[in-house]
């Protein structure tokens, strides 16, 4: 099964996608991530306003049997988090590249241009 | 890693299979919860054929076995399966399992993978002057679960007829192409089922008839799921060899008033140090491991076992709570990633299963 990674988003090994538009980063997990979670029902994410350092936890998705933590792959503050995943966390298994988890400000496009693009990250799934 | 008949069935469904007591097993196939709502409405099989059937033939059969659980396995009739811990003479328990009564002479017990080993040289050990044959036949025999509410369709359609008839931990030979075979009306879901003990060859014949009737490959993980919302206990999360019956809600398993049986003396004058708890989250869900707090925040237990209910929607967890630390108010929280939650206090199970 092919997984969908879109080339205008950057990638990580913990299986999260992140954009970045004028210093502001959207990040979400990606559709193998999903794939692999199976049904997502609870999403616990981080306070707005909270900073995060790079590599730093910032909260979990869990399936029906499993908890994963998320990574946040750059540094920055939490301006906006995603609400409606608190009543419909199956959003991210719907549609994980329409439905974000969280917006970070950040001092500039640094540590998003180290990130992982779609053909590395494609490869990652597949191996 | 251990292989069940079943194995290559399961890889080409493309099932996550993961290691579970020294198997290879499928943990989900399509999606937990399609699962879950297939045995709660219409039917699922599992294949439980890491499982371990030892029987026990003589004439001492039934009076061994007796001796050997603390429920009571001698006054049940022949046809009948009975449920109990089997405990050590610390009444300390060894392993939870189902006794079937197949005649009057011939007994089979059905215990947990993980513990085949050491349950079997525990009994072996425990066969003094009785009058009886052990045989492991684990090996031999594949197990396959059917459940919910559409499994005595599905058994007809396999040309096993008046299997409705069967009550509830209800057990019977019988024969299918022409082989034997044991049905029981057992199961580890709360929904009406059966659990069909057929020697390793006719395994994949019968999956296949199962599924061609409409029975839904289920894995392990909607297995626990569902045996979580009707609060059934699992070794090695709600029981261990540490405690007793008496600390994990089995009391009911535990009878007092037969002559003798291992452990009796030391449950007698056991004073149980837990509580079995039934708590569930509003919001978040409880994992093994979490820890139980009263409302003053002192730490009183811990969860053994937690998950989404699918039938219900909600986190639901079964706890071991010190009994000097029980909450006389009932209130419970339950520390998630340093977070306080208010868990609801049940006294029944999360979810009533449909069984007879």
């Amino acid at each position: 099964m092919a997984y969908q990674t879109p080339e205008t988003l950057k990638y990580t090994k913990e299986h999260e996608w992140a954009s970045f538009e004028n210093n502001i980063i959207t990040i979400g997990i990606t559709d193998y991530a999903q794939s692999q979670l199976g049904d997502i029902v609870f999403v616990e994410l981080p306070e707005i306003g909270q900073e995060l350092a790079e590599n730093s936890s910032f909260g979990v998705v869990e399936s029906i049997k499993s908890v994963s933590d998320l990574y946040c792959p750059v540094s920055g503050t939490v301006i906006e988090i995603n609400e409606e995943l608190e009543s419909g966390p199956e959003l991210l298994n719907e549609a994980p590249y329409q439905n974000w988890l969280i917006r970070l400000k950040v001092e500039n496009d640094t540590e998003y241009n180290l990130l992982l693009d779609s053909g590395s990250y494609s490869e990652l799934c597949t191996e | 890693m251990k292989k069940t008949e079943l194995h290559s069935i399961h890889v080409e469904l493309k099932a996550k299979l993961a290691p579970f007591a020294g198997y290879e097993m499928p943990i989900q196939y399509t999606s937990v919860k399609e699962e879950v709502l297939a045995v709660r409405n219409k039917s699922g099989i599992f294949d439980v054929s890491h499982m371990g059937e030892f029987f026990v033939t003589g004439p001492d059969a039934a009076a061994f076995v007796d001796y050997l659980l603390t429920n009571d396995f001698l006054n049940s009739p022949v046809g009948k399966a009975v449920y109990s811990p089997l405990c050590n003479n610390q009444g300390k328990i060894i392993d939870d399992l189902i006794a079937y009564k197949l005649g009057a002479e011939k007994v089979l017990i059905c215990v947990n993978a993980a513990n085949i080993e050491k349950d079997w040289s525990w009994i072996v050990q425990q066969k003094g002057q009785f009058n009886v044959e052990l045989v492991d036949k684990s090996s031999d025999y594949s197990l396959i679960a059917l459940q919910g509410p559409e499994s005595c369709k599905v058994l007809t359609q396999l040309s096993l007829n008046d299997m409705d008839e069967l009550p509830y931990y209800g057990a019977v030979e019988t024969t299918f192409q022409e082989h034997d075979i044991i049905v029981a009306r057992t199961g580890y879901t709360g929904e009406d089922g059966f659990e069909i003990f057929i020697p390793n060859k006719l395994a994949k014949t019968m999956w296949a008839l199962m599924v061609e009737a409409g029975g839904l490959p289920c894995g392990l993980a909607a297995r626990d799921v569902l045996r979580l919302e009707v609060c059934y206990p699992l070794y090695g999360h709600e029981l261990n060899e540490e405690i007793t019956p008496l600390d994990s809600g089995l009391k009911w398993t535990v009878k007092m008033d037969k002559a003798q049986f291992m452990g009796k003396d030391a449950l007698e004058a056991a004073t149980p140090k837990y509580r079995l708890v039934k708590l569930s989250l509003d919001k978040g869900i409880p994992r093994e491991g979490y820890s139980i707090l009263n409302n003053e925040g002192t730490a009183i237990g811990k969860v053994t076992s937690g998950t989404m209910s699918v039938s219900t929607g909600k986190g639901i967890a079964l706890a071991l709570v010190e009994r000097k630390l029980f909450p006389e108010n009932k209130e419970f929280i339950i520390s998630i990633r340093n977070k306080e939650y208010h868990a609801n206090y049940h006294t029944k199970p999360f979810y009533n299963g449909g069984h007879k």
